[in-house]
């Protein structure tokens, strides 16, 4: 039996766990904050990943003096250069880094934006389902369309921190850039909802006509979410595809986004530790089954389909028992409550 | 006959792609054969939403399960008789919806909780009976030693296929077309003519109001749900005699389309359901014939037609009163009284 790798095994989870954190933070912020029923997660981050993947992989050639619409990165030879130039020179590493997840932001965000628009004057059901039906039609594309590599994807992605050499280390760096990711997509958040927006989108959540009664621009505050939300999403699909150095379209199922569901649903819809606990939970869960299942052999039934009956269940079981989840929604964090608990505390009296 | 001749003409114009007589009937033949399938697979949705105002994504699994009564009926026992396969998916998917709304949507709503709750129930059911529908081919693969994870066609016996004129009606198609109408004319029947019908209509119609004139709304909900998930397990059945092969994927493959015909009917109108499903067979299957004659666009672009046409009627006409939703500009315009 080969020895456990415990730091290996902690740098492996706590990366996924990292990257399922941002998608499930920006989930609850649309879902949890705002009631953006966004059943289409997957669509922003495979939006990212693409991007950064194009991105990096054409760059590396051009820059490197190898034409990529001759030598293009999906195939052979392209790959064969790929391995060859990519992740030498730090600078060039980093930039593409930067610019990758600059643009990600930007593409993902855009589109969600974009997406708001048709789904803005139906219901939470219609929202759901037409962002759903987006990501189906996006893997669509994305399998016949040829400069992102069709079926096959785009592999060979040049590792951000390779020039470090030693492979554990440069992992361990992209782990911190990683946790870093997730720290910036944690505070933002937070700051965002303990804001006067953070009201409002609250508002729009309980009650669309009455914030609109008075004077909110709900189609404004729905679209700006969801920019928000995406762009975040589509960093993450960046980090992703750096992290597997390949993507391709079977990547971005729905199964992905229900994932993520089930993580915030668990957690508490409207607390982001909630969501946080969620993902550790899920993300350990997977890791230890990917340990177990291959020790149990040829099995009639696919632990796969179990772990996801088992997914299904738990969203029906926790919204029925336990609507709140984990951790339950707390009050915005304002001034004036600060005040009136210090007042508590002090026993009241007033000034 | 009258086609023929027009389709002569049309030949004679110039600078027409040249679409011979043989491929434009069998086109048309399957926009018939899709708008009747949509129609079984889309109008137990529209009649479940409207009474129980749940947005049912377990829908793709009652068509799927639907498929596979039929199928392991067939590959387990030998079954051809279309009629007992129709029977026992009618009685399976039908328990299976009425199970769900006991289980899970009854007590939900009992509890006050809100439509984005029970819609997110309903994909936690969804992603749980597909795969306990992986599970149930993959024991029944093992033990019978017959692939059911790609199964053929069914060949079902007693069901004619028709030759009109060069035409050819499969007996899929013959099928297909006779449970359409008998399902149009027995919900018009249930739902105008006798008592279950108004009580259900009252239901969805205002819930609360028909509570205190005495329908007893749990029963009604709990029919209605038997109806709609039936329904959607004989169209189903019906897949199994026109698909080239049935997967577990049968019913997530056609979700696109069958939500979209029923939002096209607003998840109210059982008639304009039914107009959605013949745009949608229509546009897809003419569509993408037409833009690949003209543009060489690959066929498997297909359910972009229907997206496109799913935007088009949120924008244009957007289902109002189905599940909320409030109608906005997207951008404000200063200085003008709305």
């Amino acid at each position: 039996m080969p020895e456990f790798d415990l730091i290996g095994f902690l740098v492996q989870w706590l990366t996924v766990f990292g990257l399922y954190s941002i998608l499930a933070i920006t989930l609850n912020l649309e879902a949890g904050f705002a009631g953006l029923t966004n059943f289409g997660k997957v669509v922003f981050y495979g939006i990212g990943a693409y991007v950064g993947a194009t991105l990096t992989t054409y760059l590396t050639l051009y820059l490197n003096n190898v034409d990529p619409f001759e030598c293009p990165p999906y195939s052979i030879d392209g790959i064969v250069k790929l391995i060859e130039l990519g992740g030498k020179s730090p600078s060039l590493s980093i930039g593409l880094l930067a610019l990758s997840l600059l643009a990600a932001f930007i593409a993902a965000g855009s589109v969600g934006f974009l997406l708001t628009y048709p789904i803005l004057r139906v219901g939470p059901a219609f929202v759901g389902f037409t962002l759903l039906s987006f990501g189906e039609l996006m893997r669509i594309f994305l399998r016949h369309y040829e400069p992102v590599g069709g079926s096959k994807g785009l592999a060979a992605i040049p590792r951000p921190f390779g020039w470090v050499g030693d492979p554990r280390l440069s992992s361990f760096i992209f782990l911190l850039l990683v946790l870093g990711l997730v720290a910036l997509t944690y505070i933002a958040m937070n700051k965002l909802t303990n804001s006067p927006m953070g009201r409002m989108l609250r508002a729009v959540r309980d009650d669309e006509i009455a914030a609109l009664c008075l004077g909110k621009h709900v189609p404004g505050i729905k679209a700006l979410t969801l920019f928000i939300g995406s762009g975040f999403s589509g960093m993450a699909g960046a980090l992703m595809a750096y992290y597997f150095t390949s993507v391709n379209p079977d990547m971005f199922v729905p199964a992905v986004t229900f994932n993520v569901w089930a993580m915030v649903i668990l957690g508490g819809m409207g607390n982001f530790t909630g969501s946080i606990i969620g993902v550790a939970l899920f993300t350990l869960m997977d890791r230890l089954l990917a340990f177990i299942t291959p020790a149990l052999g040829v099995a009639v039934i696919s632990p796969d389909y179990i772990r996801w009956m088992f997914v299904g269940l738990l969203i029906v079981v926790v919204l029925l028992f336990m609507p709140k989840g984990l951790l339950a929604e707390r009050p915005l964090k304002t001034p004036a409550l600060d005040e009136a608990r210090k007042l508590l505390v002090e026993g009241g009296g007033g000034a | 006959m009258l086609p023929q001749v027009l389709h002569r003409a049309y030949l004679r114009c110039p600078k027409m792609p040249q679409v011979s007589w043989d491929v434009l009937s069998s086109l048309t033949v399957m926009v018939v054969h899709y708008s009747f399938l949509y129609m079984i697979f889309a109008m137990p949705l529209t009649l479940s939403y409207r009474t129980t105002k749940v947005i049912n994504f377990v829908h793709s699994n009652f068509i799927t399960y639907g498929a596979y009564v039929a199928i392991l009926l067939n590959g387990l026992y030998g079954n051809r008789n279309m009629l007992l396969a129709m029977a026992s998916a009618f009685a399976i998917v039908g328990g299976i919806a009425v199970l769900n709304n006991i289980a899970v949507f009854e007590p939900l709503s009992r509890r006050g909780a809100k439509p984005v709750a029970l819609m997110i129930s309903s994909m936690g059911l969804w992603i749980f009976y597909k795969y306990l529908l992986y599970t149930i081919i993959d024991l029944a693969t093992h033990f019978s030693r017959v692939n059911f994870v790609s199964y053929p066609k069914i060949v079902y016996e007693w069901i004619p296929s028709v030759s009109l004129d060069s035409v050819r009606l499969s007996s899929s198609f013959i099928a297909t077309s006779l449970s359409a109408a008998a399902m149009i004319v027995g919900l018009y029947v249930l739902l105008e003519k006798t008592n279950l019908g108004r009580a259900m209509r009252a239901v969805s119609d205002n819930p609360i109001l028909s509570e205190i004139s005495g329908i007893p709304k749990r029963t009604v909900i709990n029919l209605t749900w038997l109806i709609a998930g039936g329904i959607a397990g004989v169209g189903g059945v019906l897949w199994t005699s026109y698909a080239g092969a049935i997967t577990p994927e049968a019913g997530d493959s056609m979700i696109l389309q069958v939500f979209t015909v029923g939002f096209i009917g607003g998840l109210t109108s059982l008639t304009r359901t039914c107009i959605g499903a013949v745009l949608i067979a229509s546009i897809e299957n003419y569509g993408i014939t037409l833009l690949n004659q003209f543009f060489r666009v690959e066929t498997s672009y297909k359910p972009f037609l229907t997206f496109v046409t799913l935007i088009t009627t949120l924008i244009v006409s957007p289902p109002l009163g189905a599940g909320g939703g409030l109608p906005y500009r997207l951008f404000r315009r200063v200085g003008k009284s709305a």
